[in-house]
């Protein structure tokens, strides 16, 4: 009883994690339509940003905070530079570029930062709660984990749902032309979204950095199971990614727990086939209304 | 799946071998001029130099720690270069990344064989990555002394003459702390946290020789994935009271941290591979706010020694490779366990090389190993188990228990065998570093 509490206490705060990638992948694809694989490697370096800023005795928020705001600015200059020239040509040519910056910012985090494993450290406790006479595998830091990705998706819904801008980005991101004769700033939209998608990137990077170790590649795992999350959930929605990455979590905490850790990627395989095999698009799209 | 895998190696290694024939039949007719030197047929050796390679993670989840040993073994060999060599040649060390990645292991050792020509593999770093390259090496000719890993895969003279190990071997290491176990902790409860490939296994088939009916949990994790909150709180609530981790360090500062986080306070156990105390320490430090302070979480953890550590100012041993280190390695940081480690299998190779005489040949050099291997005598408490039918590295260890950054001893140094082979006392006293700090030993046979 004690285990499968604290398996499944552990697989909600991973799904978290994976929910706050997959929220930063839903955000980017309703602002642009595109999938953006350097998501992880663009969190990993703005979390190695703030890791310097703690090495040289600044507080963990003031940390946290720079790296959100470096995400943000991060995310409009690759938006700008890298994206933006390639953006008229067939939506493949971004994923593409996309892939190599993926591999492109761990090359130079590895220049600048090294490559060797580092600590991160986190800004609540790392012990569990006790509960009567045990310690159950939730954490101060966990539930921090968890409010941040709460707030994060009613900030998305909201945006998206009540406010002009979000309306503007998801014209913007559906019908460029249309847009554009609406009197909407395509291009301006257009880097918002990577901006805003990045500086929650970078709070996924931030959060799972806490208490753990980090090194350039610290991330790869999350992506994998990030974007099955974000797929899981449709892509579209960000409840659906909040609860795809919690599903993720958990299914994967309970095969790691009670299988074994090796069949844990193949878990994740399986569980978006199958899942995709039922529903196409994802367990909480709407994909037809999209087939004008 | 393995089946498949494994086929397509064998394949890949044919295919390999076959452009190695080739290549290193039209090498030699290129290079005839320049060596006419007696035993110098061999790739990778002049009359004034011979070129040895290795492959460790120098990135990766694998690096922290094991990227430091090709530094020492680095400063190791600077330092007989610089007192004139061995038979008069210089030796050349040239190591390359392959982080932890067996894919990259037989890529990187495919380069030093075909592309940097090395004459021997000294302390190739790993048991799923060393594995990958063990047919390669093998059926090249091409000596892989001193793998860096207790897996008793380097000891099958049949199947694999070229290649011997060094460290006493998981198994060894395993049973000596089972029998440790079985008499000091009789009543525990005992879990093990094992790396789910032969280190972990043969560990594993180690310690439950003696507490196969103690063992009440078994946690396999997988190299890469760091999420083991699921393998820990398993442990917890199988009640191990006692935890034996034959793992890696970045895994011992994992298992640390996760254990805190369910508050899990077993007698801990790490196999010497994983529990550096100074690495360890190095790895948790900035949780600190207080709670966890640089080593002091290891302390009181059990652990296994072959050979004095950095801690140990007053041997004789640490006070050669501090000497080595500042000399000629200083610059690159401090002198460190890891370092240590490396400099003593570099002085292990000197020794190998000067047995093979003054014109090696790799098979020379294999053959001096296999008649003289376990008469050598170095930084070690015990020796080595080379022979013809043996090609087993160091046969026994002391269990000791971690305090700050060093160690006290819990037992004294204990040999045994594989198999069923007893575990008894070692009682010859530690051979003490020649004067020169370089080896002196003669040509065999």
């Amino acid at each position: 009883m004690q285990q499968f509490v604290n398996v499944t206490l552990g697989g909600l705060s991973q799904g978290a994690i994976y929910a706050a990638f997959a929220l930063a992948l839903v955000l980017i694809w309703r602002a642009t339509r595109i999938i953006n694989f350097a998501q992880g490697s663009m969190a990993m370096f703005t979390t190695y940003v703030a890791l310097v800023l703690i090495e040289a005795g600044h507080s963990y928020w003031l940390a946290f905070g720079a790296a959100l705001l470096g995400g943000l600015v991060l995310g409009a200059v690759v938006e700008r530079l890298v994206i933006r020239p390639v953006e008229g040509g067939p939506a493949l040519n971004a994923v593409i570029v996309t892939l190599g910056l993926f591999v492109a910012f761990q090359a130079i985090a590895a220049l600048l930062f090294g490559s060797s494993f580092e600590s991160f450290p986190a800004p609540f406790g790392l012990s569990g709660f006790r509960v009567g006479e045990f310690t159950v595998a939730f954490t101060p830091f966990s539930a921090f984990v968890i409010g941040s990705v709460v707030v994060v998706m009613l900030g998305l819904v909201a945006l998206f749902r009540f406010t002009d801008v979000g309306l503007r980005m998801r014209a913007s991101a559906f019908n460029q032309e249309v847009a554009r004769l609406l009197g909407v700033r395509v291009g301006g939209m257009l880097t918002l979204g990577w901006a805003l998608a990045a500086a929650v990137g970078s709070l996924a990077g931030l959060l799972i950095a806490g208490g753990n170790l980090v090194h350039p590649a610290y991330m790869d795992g999350v992506i994998v199971y990030g974007f099955v999350a974000a797929v899981l959930g449709g892509l579209d929605s960000p409840g659906g990614a909040v609860v795809g990455g919690l599903l993720i979590g958990l299914a994967l905490s309970y095969v790691s727990g009670y299988l074994g850790s090796e069949l844990v990627t193949l878990a994740a395989l399986a569980i978006l086939v199958a899942v995709l095999l039922v529903r196409p698009h994802g367990l909480f799209s709407r994909a037809a209304e999209r087939r004008v | 799946m393995t089946k498949w895998v494994r086929r397509r190696r064998t394949a890949l290694v044919a295919a390999v071998a076959a452009a190695t024939v080739l290549a290193s039949a039209c090498g030699a007719g290129g290079r005839s001029e320049g060596d006419s030197g007696g035993g110098a047929a061999d790739p990778g050796i002049t009359e004034d130099s011979v070129k040895v390679g290795a492959h460790f993670p120098l990135t990766g989840v694998a690096a922290p720690g094991y990227s430091a040993i090709p530094t020492g073994a680095k400063a190791y060999f600077d330092y007989v270069n610089a007192n004139g060599g061995v038979h008069g040649r210089t030796i050349e060390y040239v190591y390359r990344d392959d982080a932890y990645n067996p894919t990259n292991t037989s890529q990187v050792v495919n380069e030093l064989v075909l592309q940097d020509e090395i004459f021997a593999m000294v302390g190739g770093l790993g048991t799923p990555t060393h594995s990958a390259v063990l047919d390669f090496l093998n059926s090249n000719g091409v000596p892989d002394l001193f793998v860096s890993s207790g897996s008793l895969l380097w000891d099958q003279p049949e199947q694999n003459p070229m290649t011997f190990g060094w460290q006493p071997d998981y198994e060894v290491e395993g049973k000596i702390i089972g029998k440790y176990v079985k008499e000091n902790f009789p009543e525990a409860k005992v879990g093990l946290f094992l790396q789910d490939d032969d280190f972990g296994r043969d560990g594993e088939k180690g310690a439950r020789a003696y507490i196969d009916d103690q063992i009440v949990a078994a946690e396999r994790y997988a190299p890469g994935n760091t999420d083991i909150g699921p393998q820990i709180a398993a442990l917890q609530a199988a009640g191990a009271d006692l935890v034996i981790g034959f793992n890696v360090p970045s895994y011992t500062a994992l298992s640390q941290l996760t254990a805190l986080r369910l508050n899990y306070q077993p007698q801990w156990i790490y196999s010497n591979v994983g529990s550096d105390p100074a690495l360890v320490g190095a790895l948790l430090g900035r949780f600190s706010e207080g709670k966890v302070t640089d080593s002091s979480m290891l302390d009181g953890a059990i652990t296994t020694e072959y050979m004095p550590g950095v801690d140990e100012s007053d041997d004789p041993w640490t006070q050669l490779w501090r000497k080595v280190w500042d000399a000629h390695g200083g610059e690159e940081g401090e002198l460190s366990n890891y370092r240590i480690y490396g400099m003593a299998q570099a002085y292990t190779f000197v020794q190998a090389l000067q047995a093979a005489g003054p014109d090696p040949t790799r098979q020379g050099l294999v053959d001096a190993l296999e008649q003289v291997g376990g008469e050598l005598r170095g930084p070690a408490f015990v020796p080595f188990r080379y022979s013809a039918d043996s090609h087993a590295g160091m046969s026994g260890v002391k269990v000791v228990r971690i305090k700050g950054n060093g160690s006290e001893d819990l037992s004294p140094v204990q040999v045994t065998d594989n198999g069923d082979a007893e575990i008894t006392e070692y009682t010859e006293e530690q051979a003490t570093p020649p004067a020169n700090g370089i080896p002196d030993v003669q040509p065999a046979g």
